[in-house]
């Protein structure tokens, strides 16, 4: 007999327990299907067409995110007009960076996500921290299959009033903070980042919080080598989830004609 | 090559990564001391400032929980999840020792895909002592009277050896022997803020916060927290076991 | 009852228009055909006692087993089809040992209790790619008798599922002389050995063989011993001091 009430008069077959409320361990079952094609699936390895860093900060008015336009194929500035900020209802953006079909996959696992939710209309609506919690648990169960999703993904977002900011990657890591960058921008554009938000995260206007985004955008242009000038800012706020047109920034690169070799020799 | 054949480089995913920061429990009479830092790091980098790594389970219990990150959040989850269905099937709170075996078996259920995370237990037994339990990633665990964990438990742990267990003391002569387990809270309390600002001094990757969860026995005198600022965390049983917070600032570089 | 017996009585998981499984009153009635079973709580312990009906001169008295242990902590006592309560004292065991492996405490005598209860619905045709259930409602009610956090408890059992708390309490054939005897003698600061001899006095009672070390059994649960079935030794001393 079966000793433990949670596995009695339960259907076999465990694709059918959508909860997966197994309390005690997870349970031999019968009958399991044994897919026969199971060697020659191909799981994730590596990220193939890649996006390089997100950058997000927050400001008195919500949050704002960036992410330039290139996907990259190796070292192949393969696709130059790819947005990587995605909105999720009303309330949320996430910006990814990493393998960019994975990313879309996201995009429509989301998208179904927010439709049913819509067409439940049960009078509640996700927000920031909602999507935040889904993706990290959808990241890390992909993680625990060994098959990830090859991504670093920043949610943002502004609902009731208060601003939303988290980071969630392939190995379901997460965490929150007023400033937050993936990739290269993690390490050339948070110093930055930080050293400009913390502490005035509800005293920057707009304009400040822009200006400190393409600051960190054209130093990541200059030193990133997998980044694009041309990318998007986007904002949500009480207005809502706002991604605007494509820009760039205005570089200098007089400078170079001097340099010989490796570092500024004479 | 130099041989002549071309292998594939293998890639292989790995599930884990490591987020730095460090845990510590000191167990008293009446009372336990569970603290760790709010930073969280991967490699080089401050991924933020403030990762609560101390969580509150029960009035008188709480857990922290360091190493992978994903795996302490999932664990902590799972953990809470356990100790309300037990709640409604025993119609109790679980008592610190259950928890802690039940820590021991939801971590050797996944001896073969581990999740990466020491735990620390502390909190009141049934009969009114202050415990800790400490267990490694695969469930072994025991009861102490302190124990640190995570990045700077190596810079941690011989100093809590030398003030809480008493190692390399000797007592004065015709002095009482020395007990551990027995420190004042007024004692034990610097010596878990010493053993962060410490910690911060010496290693990247402690710093920014600490969260001390200060759990006393039903009855005991809280006067000693009040000059902490500390801060009562409700309880759901009152006049039972209390659980306090107090929180200090971190060398942020 | 059997005036309104219908087709409703045959499908055990088919509601009568009056809102009555009549499989699940069946088989409370059989435990009324089964040997009376005794349940006493005191202050310091429970004490359990059944009538064992020696059929037969050539019967060895000592194979009917009625009363058997859970736990170190838990007793149980039955009456009915007694084959049908090892299913339910299998689980019962077993929900009792995973407990102290998993939390590394004595389960509570209110939640073993709710375990067996448990079992008992799961009758009836089951769907499609499920496990297969019972065909019928167990026909066994238990006296559960153990001791926890807090103190000395008696439940009892019956097919329905339902389980009540006692202080006393006799089922099976003899119940209704046997529980308004013990609602006349019980009172609550009983100690064990008291309860020991009203549980005998009730027995033989409602026996119709005369009362001897053969044909009845007594077990406790003390807080010094936990659970035990007297020695014979020990049955004879009780039996004599009545």
């Amino acid at each position: 007999m079966d000793h433990f009430p949670l596995s009695w008069g339960r259907p076999r077959n465990e694709a059918v327990d959508l909860y997966s409320t197994y309390p005690i361990h997870e349970r031999q079952r019968h009958g399991q299907q044994h897919d026969a094609f199971a060697e020659g699936v191909q799981r994730t390895q590596q990220p193939l067409v890649t996006g390089t860093s997100v950058l997000a900060l927050k400001y008195k008015d919500g949050i704002m995110m960036a992410a330039d336009c290139l996907a990259s194929y190796g070292s192949l500035a393969r696709f130059k007009d790819i947005t990587r900020l995605h909105a999720v209802g009303q309330y949320t953006l996430i910006g990814a960076g990493g393998d960019m079909s994975d990313f879309q996959y996201l995009q429509h696992l989301l998208n179904d996500l927010m439709i049913d939710e819509y067409t439940s209309d049960d009078g509640h609506k996700l927000g920031p921290d909602e999507i935040y919690h889904y993706l990290s648990q959808v990241m890390y169960a992909r993680r625990t299959k060994m098959n990830p999703l090859w991504n670093t993904m920043l949610v943002g977002g502004f609902k009731d009033g208060q601003s939303f900011m988290g980071y969630v990657d392939l190995l379901g890591t997460t965490y929150t903070a007023s400033t937050l960058a993936s990739g290269y921008g993690a390490y050339i554009a948070q110093p930055l980042l930080r050293k400009a938000v913390e502490g005035r995260e509800t005293t920057l206007t707009e304009e400040q919080a822009r200006a400190i985004i393409q600051e960190c955008m054209k130093v990541l242009f200059y030193r990133d080598a997998r980044s694009l000038n041309k990318y998007q800012i986007a904002t949500v706020t009480e207005r809502g989830v706002e991604i605007g047109d494509a820009i760039s920034s205005d570089t200098e690169w007089a400078f170079a004609e001097k340099i010989a070799g490796y570092g500024g020799q004479p | 090559m130099a041989d002549g054949h071309q292998h594939p480089i293998e890639h292989r995913f790995n599930p884990y990564a490591e987020n730095g920061g460090t845990v510590l429990a000191i167990a008293g009479a009446d009372f336990a001391v569970i603290a760790g830092d709010t930073r969280q790091t991967e490699g080089y980098s401050i991924q933020t400032r403030y990762a609560p790594k101390v969580f509150k389970l029960t009035d008188r219990a709480v857990l922290a929980v360091n190493g992978f990150q994903a795996d302490c959040s999932e664990f902590v989850k799972r953990v809470m999840q356990r100790i309300e269905w037990y709640r409604h099937a025993h119609s109790k709170q679980m008592p610190l020792k259950a928890i802690a075996r039940m820590i021991q078996t939801m971590l050797y259920g996944k001896r073969f895909f581990p999740y990466y995370t020491y735990n620390i237990l502390g909190g009141i037994e049934e009969d009114g002592t202050g415990a800790v339990y400490s267990f490694d990633p695969v469930g072994s665990y025991e009861r102490e009277a302190c124990r640190a964990a995570g990045a700077a438990s190596s810079l941690i742990q011989p100093f809590l050896d030398n003030q809480i267990y008493f190692k390399n003391q000797t007592p004065a002569p015709g002095a009482a022997p020395f007990v551990p387990g027995n420190l004042p809270i007024d004692v034990v309390l610097p010596i878990v803020i010493d053993s962060f600002t410490s910690a911060t001094e010496r290693h990247i990757e402690v710093g920014d916060g600490l969260e001390m969860f200060v759990v006393v026995a039903k009855g005991r005198d809280v006067s000693q927290l009040a000059s902490l600022n500390a801060e009562e965390i409700p309880a759901t049983n009152p006049g039972e076991e209390r659980v306090f917070i107090v929180r200090r600032e971190l060398k942020k570089d | 009852m059997f005036l309104t017996r219908s087709e409703y009585d045959r499908g055990v998981n088919t509601f009568s228009p009056e809102g009555r499984l009549f499989q699940v009153e069946y088989a409370i009635e059989a435990i009324k055909l089964g040997s009376t079973t005794v349940g006493i709580r005191t202050p310091t312990g429970v004490v359990l006692g059944v009538e064992k009906r020696v059929q037969s001169p050539l019967l060895e008295s000592s194979s009917i087993e009625k009363i058997m242990e859970i736990d170190t902590h838990l007793g149980c006592a039955m009456s009915g089809l007694t084959a049908d309560a090892r299913t339910m004292i299998d689980h019962a065991r077993v929900t009792s040992q995973n407990h102290a492996f998993t939390f590394d405490e004595k389960i509570k005598v209110e939640s073993v209790t709710q375990a067996v209860c448990d079992l008992a619905l799961r009758f009836g045709e089951s769907m499609e790619n499920e496990d297969a259930m019972m065909s019928r409602p167990f026909g066994v009610a238990l006296l559960i008798a153990g001791i926890d956090e807090l103190g000395p408890q008696l439940y009892h059992t019956d097919p329905s599922g339902t389980f009540v708390k006692y202080e006393a309490k006799a089922i099976g054939s003899g119940s209704e002389a046997a529980q308004a005897e013990l609602q006349d003698k019980y009172h609550k600061s009983m100690e064990i050995k008291d309860a020991q001899i009203l549980t005998l006095r009730v027995l033989k009672q409602v026996m119709e063989e005369k009362l001897d070390q053969h044909n009845v059994q007594l077990a406790q649960v003390t807080v010094e011993r936990g659970f035990e079935i007297l020695s014979d030794a020990q049955l004879k001393e009780a039996i004599d001091a009545m």
